[in-house]
């Protein structure tokens, strides 16, 4: 087939302001698609795996913005003699922003010497050792850091709170980078006098404990204390804090169905002028001893070839900008990550050429079942 | 046995109500090496006989064997494979393909063949050097006058080495000197390559620098008097 590829490049590009058009058309619908996909992508990440499942949080009840939950930090001991319970972290967050917003910055104060059990982080850049004996250490997620241009040494102010960067993380979710990690203690105490007050605890299972039960236990055990609490899943927590925007994500996969319906009505127009255009051409090939099949062939690939260009060039726009950009749906403390992915370059590109082969065929099939005799004497 | 035979041949068009029989129970042989031309009046056929021949249509009836095979017995991918190593088609117009070059065009048939890229180049700079446009080879149809593309699509169909040239009207559009000069290059080709060539013309001129002159009248074929 490489043979043929001189004459399909060239039939393209006698065409070229309608080669061109409709590559940009399905650049800019895959580029939309990409970036409702990474949404979606980063919502799935959130409320999956292991970590969602086994780790439970407890907040107070019926309070949805971090800001506002205030749990007694003394409640960890009681927890943790619950059955099931492997191990409880109290954590202060504090968000610069609890309603949907694009760029969230979210700090998670926890105690400094328990970090490395908890999180998983790979450090980029920086000292983990002064995050450990400075009081007002901030380790930085790199997502933040990239959106915010923060590097070790420097200090960050917003809102009331003021850190010093001492160093930047990766980690294993796009979404835990978007996190500031502080002492807890001084999360505290920057948010005026919340000493001994966590915003949540997060509870880590024992193997064969079961979430659900557990996590009734405890809710059972506050009940009537001081401040009752409300204990689920990490992810189900989660899911349930920005459940505005799952719907909206919801919402926005339609609309980027709808841009691939687009892309293929466009494809398949570009692919039918093309066989019309060329009945004779085609009729020519025929009489000089190209095959069906092969007609076929070099009918399709030039609709794939448009479609596989188009999706590169609008997948990998997007992919680039997410990179570029890190940027995080979050809304009430809990944040989305929208980053880029080898699934998302995979999952374009797939799509292109599914869209390219299905706009093309019926020209194909056309162009490749017509009576040459009758081709010929059309003109 | 003939290099070409056409036996019994009869063709029906179906058009709506009524049919159009142009070819009945037409029997014809050509031999290797000859060079037959083919006239008679509008509508009477000669063009579906070509087809026929050229393995680009299929009769109603009758067998069309070409080089010792009944080619009205192949698949239709068959008889595509079986075009492009064994039977060459000049049309009257437009006969190239608007993107390539001259060059290009010509290899297109010899894509479709297991052949090296080097026997390829040697093929086609020998055909284009046949018909005389060796320095053209880089020109696009549109840039060609009207008898050099005539020359460019003779130089395609013969670049195959097929079994069968035909040629339908080759030189219906072009001046009477142009004419010549399109018919001394078949007669050459015929003379020196010794290609198999079947072409229809309306143009008595034209067809008497033939070896063989036949008439198709009335579905059927005549020997035409030589003049
Ligand atoms: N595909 C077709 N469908 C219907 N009728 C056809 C078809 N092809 C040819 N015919 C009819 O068959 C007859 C013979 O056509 P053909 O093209 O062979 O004539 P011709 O001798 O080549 O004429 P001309 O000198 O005008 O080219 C004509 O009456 C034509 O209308
Ligand atoms: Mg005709």
């Amino acid at each position: 087939m490489l043979k043929f590829a001189p004459y399909i490049m060239k039939s393209l590009w006698r065409h070229r302001a309608r080669t061109v058009l409709t590559v940009s058309g399905t650049a800019v619908a895959l580029f939309v698609f990409a970036f409702i996909g990474a949404a979606e992508r980063g919502l799935a990440d959130m409320t999956r795996g292991q970590q969602a499942e086994r780790t439970l949080i407890v907040f107070q009840a019926n309070r949805f913005c971090p800001s506002t939950s205030r749990l007694p930090q003394d409640y960890e001991v009681t927890i943790r003699k619950v059955p099931g319970v492997a191990d409880v972290l109290p954590m202060q967050v504090y968000v610069n922003n609890c309603r949907a917003s694009l760029d969230l910055v979210l700090f998670h104060g926890l105690p400094a010497e328990r970090l490395p059990a908890w999180r998983e982080l790979r450090l980029l850049q920086g000292n983990r050792d002064e995050f450990d004996t400075r009081s007002d250490a901030a380790l930085v997620g790199e997502a933040v850091a990239r959106r915010r241009g923060l590097k070790p040494g420097q200090r960050f102010t917003i809102g009331d709170i003021t850190v010093t960067v001492v160093g930047t993380f990766a980690a294993a979710t796009p979404a835990e980078e978007n996190v500031l990690y502080t002492h807890l203690e001084f999360l505290q105490r920057a948010r005026g006098n919340r000493l001994n007050e966590a915003t949540l605890f997060e509870v880590r299972l024992q193997d064969a404990a079961e979430p659900e039960q557990v996590a009734r236990s405890i809710d059972e055990l506050f009940r009537e204390d001081r401040v009752p609490t409300d204990t689920r899943p990490k992810g189900v927590f989660q899911a349930s804090v920005v459940g505005d925007l799952i719907e909206l994500i919801g919402w926005a996969n339609y609309l980027g169905y709808a841009c691939l319906g687009l892309v293929l009505s466009l494809v398949a127009t570009t692919a039918v002028m093309a066989v019309q255009d060329r009945v004779r051409e085609h009729a020519v090939l025929q009489a000089i001893g190209f095959s069906s099949p092969r007609i076929f062939g070099m009918v399709l690939s030039e609709g794939i070839l448009i479609c596989l260009v188009g999706g590169m060039l609008g997948v990998g726009t997007a992919l680039m900008v997410l990179w570029w950009s890190q940027l995080a749906v979050g809304t009430e403390g809990v944040t989305i990550a929208l980053g880029p992915s080898w699934w998302l370059l995979f999952q374009g590109l797939a799509i292109s050429l599914l869209i390219g082969v299905l706009a093309g065929i019926t020209p194909a099939w056309r162009a490749a079942t017509a009576e040459i005799v009758t081709a010929l004497r059309a003109e | 046995m003939a290099l070409v035979e056409v036996r019994k041949v009869t063709k029906t068009f179906k058009k709506g109500e009524h049919e159009i029989t142009p070819l009945r129970e037409v029997g014809l042989e050509v031999e290797q090496g000859d060079f037959v031309s083919l006239m008679g009046s509008s509508g009477s056929g000669k063009s579906t006989l070509l087809n026929l021949i050229a393995g680009i249509d299929r009769p109603t009836a009758g067998e069309v064997w070409v080089n010792g095979q009944d080619i009205t017995k192949l698949s239709r991918t068959q008889l595509a494979h079986w075009r492009a190593a064994n039977a060459g088609y000049v049309f009257q117009t437009h006969n190239l393909i608007p993107v390539l070059t001259a060059w290009e065009n010509v290899e297109m048939p010899l894509l479709l063949l297991p052949l090296s890229a080097a026997e390829r180049r040697k093929r086609v700079g020998i055909a284009l050097e046949a018909v005389g446009l060796s320095d053209r080879a880089d020109h696009y149809p549109r840039q060609l006058s009207g008898g050099q593309e005539q020359r460019v699509g003779i130089a395609r169909a013969i670049v195959a080495n097929p079994t069968v040239v035909v040629a339908d009207e080759p030189t219906g559009d072009l001046d009477a000197e142009t004419t010549e000069q399109i018919l001394q290059l078949l007669v050459r080709l015929n003379r020196e390559l010794k290609t198999t060539l079947l072409m229809v013309t309306h143009d008595p001129h034209a067809a008497s620098v033939a070896h063989r002159r036949l008439r198709l009248e009335k579905g059927q074929l005549v020997e035409a008097m030589a003049c």
